[in-house]
């Protein structure tokens, strides 16, 4: 997952990000280890200051803890929810130092892109929030393996058609099987033997069916969080 | 009562009465104390018995205000030889030992060694239940007779007072001897506990009230005062479960206080530490030692605070995770354990042996970022382990070199799965695959 995109910084504009972190040694660290061509709009501290400076900046990914003071107490979640409708372009990826499986699906179902944790180095975290920017999701190994899991992959669970939310295809699995592995998507692709756009593709129909899904271990996720 | 005083017996400045005992230990402590042969005592006590009963009393005397000897720590042995030296039941802090008739009923695991002849250990943790109600009752008849006889003989005796005295002892002694019971937490049937304390109720007041009864003719202060005694003695039976209960509240806040607090450290532990040492891993950069011992440090906190006391089954994630912390330690290794799914059973050993062995290959051959996944379906447990090094190929490596041919593959084919030996990644590195088939029980949840 740390293969760069050479494109993506070419001849787009800089892509603004804001910082959202209640700590704010680990903002400026950060801030600092960003690449150059991310542009800091902002940095926020707790729900109600995140989604103020969401809403006036405007800008294009959400570096988002997960765990956050204020609100009501919602953390990540509650700055998507709350900062999304008013913010229509802005793309949001979860940092956390927890690799709680809850944590993490509680913002990927508010609606986050994509999850990576904290201790990712400043390269690895540019290069997510470009994904984001470009449209993908960024999934860790984590993310795959607790995917696999919840939706039954382990059990021998596929899904019959494109169209159901409740079970992965069995390329799908495939696909998360190595990004869980440690796979980049294009290791996965060249695996697989198919193009990165189609790897890119899987990863984001697993992401949606993530945030969609009504299967009864994310249902009850989401209900014991009051997402739902 | 200290441990000083049990270890060193003779030098014991404290009159206590030691485990090891006939009846209630006074004779063999006093004989400690002063320094006189046990049997003279016992002898002397025994005659003064005789004289009209002196001795009983003398002997119930101490037997009240002398403490127990506390429970020796590391005395180990063979068992009692004594049968009435039995008198010991459980386990005693020593924090109770009121200067109350209690004596007889007072628990004890442990004996010393002490100045009877007879080595006696209790052995810790076997409770003996000693006839303690038996002898209790058989004292009050045989004491009560001996009194009687006296009286006949012409001594002058205040039986009105003996008699009353001694049944309320007796009751006040199995009252007490319930509270050894509740303590050692050997919950006998609660009916039979509940027979015997109405019976040490009874008996209390019984004996405080024959004491009026009998001493003269009844007026209103006589009565006034056998109302209170008989307040007092019930007081002195219920105190067992009321100090019982106290001590539960008071450990039970305790434990209360002790977990919120441990909640509160690890919302803090969580909100700064794991944060600080993220910060560190990602400025220091993902291979320097600073980032390992970061992370090293990040796993242990975070296993500390969010798994608390497990006494699950040995989880092969777990497992695994734990010695990816050992790895990170000793090389210069990042190594990610990702576990999908669950086994509700022992984890193989071989295959938990094998996968140790590649996760160590893969840290001191290739070192960097290294991945481990576990997918534990219940048909068979897979480990995969990719990492970024070099790389080698199976034939390559020599015969004698049995890390990966021994360890892995042939321990591997011995437990009945596989092992594949790969490239990795996009031809970089090394992947090392073990799949375990698991004999599926149809029976098993």
């Amino acid at each position: 997952m740390t293969d760069p995109t050479a494109s993506a910084t070419g001849d787009a504009p800089d892509l603004t990000v804001v910082i959202v972190d209640d700590h704010s040694i680990f903002r400026s660290g950060l801030r600092s280890e960003l690449d150059p061509a991310l542009r800091v709009l902002g940095e926020a501290a707790t729900v109600d200051e995140a989604i103020a400076v969401v809403v006036a900046t405007q800008p294009r990914v959400v570096l988002l803890d997960v765990h956050l003071p204020g609100g009501t107490g919602g953390g990540g979640a509650e700055v998507i929810r709350a900062a999304a409708p008013q913010a229509p372009a802005t793309l949001f990826l979860a940092l956390s130092v927890s690799d709680a499986a809850d944590d993490v699906v509680s913002v990927i179902r508010a609606g986050a892109r994509g999850y990576i944790t904290k201790s990712s180095s400043g390269a690895e975290v540019s290069e997510a929030a470009r994904r984001v920017a470009g449209g993908d999701a960024v999934f860790s190994p984590r993310l795959a393996g607790f995917v696999l899991d919840a939706f039954g992959a382990v059990a021998g669970e596929t899904a019959a058609s494109i169209d159901e939310l409740d079970r992965l295809s069995a390329r799908e699995q495939e696909v998360m099987r190595l990004i869980a592995r440690g796979y980049a998507y294009k290791e996965v692709a060249s695996a697989l033997f198919i193009s990165p756009k189609t790897v890119e593709t899987h990863v984001s129909a697993v992401l949606r069916k993530l945030q969609l899904s009504s299967r009864h271990e994310l249902t009850a996720w989401a209900t014991a969080r009051k997402l739902l | 009562m200290t441990d000083v005083s049990a270890a060193h017996p003779r030098s014991s400045g404290r009159l206590v009465r030691p485990r090891l005992r006939i009846v209630a230990g006074v004779c063999a402590g006093f004989a400690r104390h002063t320094g006189l042969p046990v049997t003279l005592v016992r002898t002397v006590t025994f005659v003064l018995a005789l004289c009209g009963g002196a001795g009983v009393l003398l002997y119930g005397w101490l037997w009240a205000t002398t403490p127990d000897e506390a429970p020796a720590t590391g005395s180990g042995g063979h068992h009692d030889r004594l049968p009435k030296a039995a008198l010991t039941t459980s386990a005693r802090s020593g924090s109770l030992t009121t200067p109350v008739a209690p004596a007889l009923a007072s628990p004890a695991t442990a004996g010393t060694t002490g100045t009877t002849g007879a080595s006696v250990d209790a052995a810790a943790g076997e409770p003996r239940r000693a006839p303690v109600t038996e002898i209790l009752l058989g004292l009050a008849l045989v004491s009560t007779a001996g009194a009687l006889i006296a009286n006949r003989l012409g001594a002058e005796l205040p039986l009105d007072a003996i008699i009353p005295a001694i049944v309320a002892l007796a009751g006040t002694g199995l009252a007490w001897r319930q509270f050894a019971e509740l303590r050692s937490g050997a919950g006998p049937r609660s009916s039979g506990m509940l027979v015997r304390a109405l019976g040490a109720l009874v008996l209390v007041a019984l004996g405080i009230l024959l004491f009026f009864i009998t001493s003269e003719s009844p007026n209103v202060w006589t009565v006034i005062v056998a109302a209170l005694s008989v307040l007092v003695g019930v007081a002195v039976v219920v105190a067992p479960w009321a100090v019982r209960l106290t001590r539960d509240l008071s450990d039970e806040r305790a434990a209360r206080e002790r977990e919120a607090e441990r909640a509160e450290m690890a919302a803090h532990l969580h909100d700064s530490v794991l944060q600080t040492l993220a910060l560190i891993q990602q400025k220091a950069g993902p291979h320097s030692d600073a980032a390992r011992l970061a992370r090293a440090q990040e796993r242990d906190l975070r296993e500390w605070l969010f798994t608390g006391t497990r006494n699950a089954p040995v989880d092969l994630a777990a497992e695994l995770r734990g010695f990816a912390t050992t790895l990170e330690r000793d090389f210069a290794a990042h190594v990610d354990v990702v576990a999908v799914g669950s086994v509700d059973r022992e984890v193989p050993e071989p295959l938990l042996a094998a996968a140790r062995e590649a996760m160590l290959n893969a840290a001191r051959h290739a070192g960097g970022d290294i991945s481990v996944y576990v997918e534990s379906s219940p048909a068979a447990i897979e480990v995969s382990v990719t990492d970024r090094g070099p790389g080698f190929s199976i034939g390559a490596i020599p015969a004698d070199r049995w890390g990966v041919r021994e360890s892995i593959l042939a321990r591997m084919q011995r437990a009945g799965g596989t092992a594949t030996v790969q490239p990795g990644p996009g031809g970089t590195g090394t992947e090392i695959r073990l799949t375990l088939p698991l004999d599926v029980q149809e029976d098993t949840p």
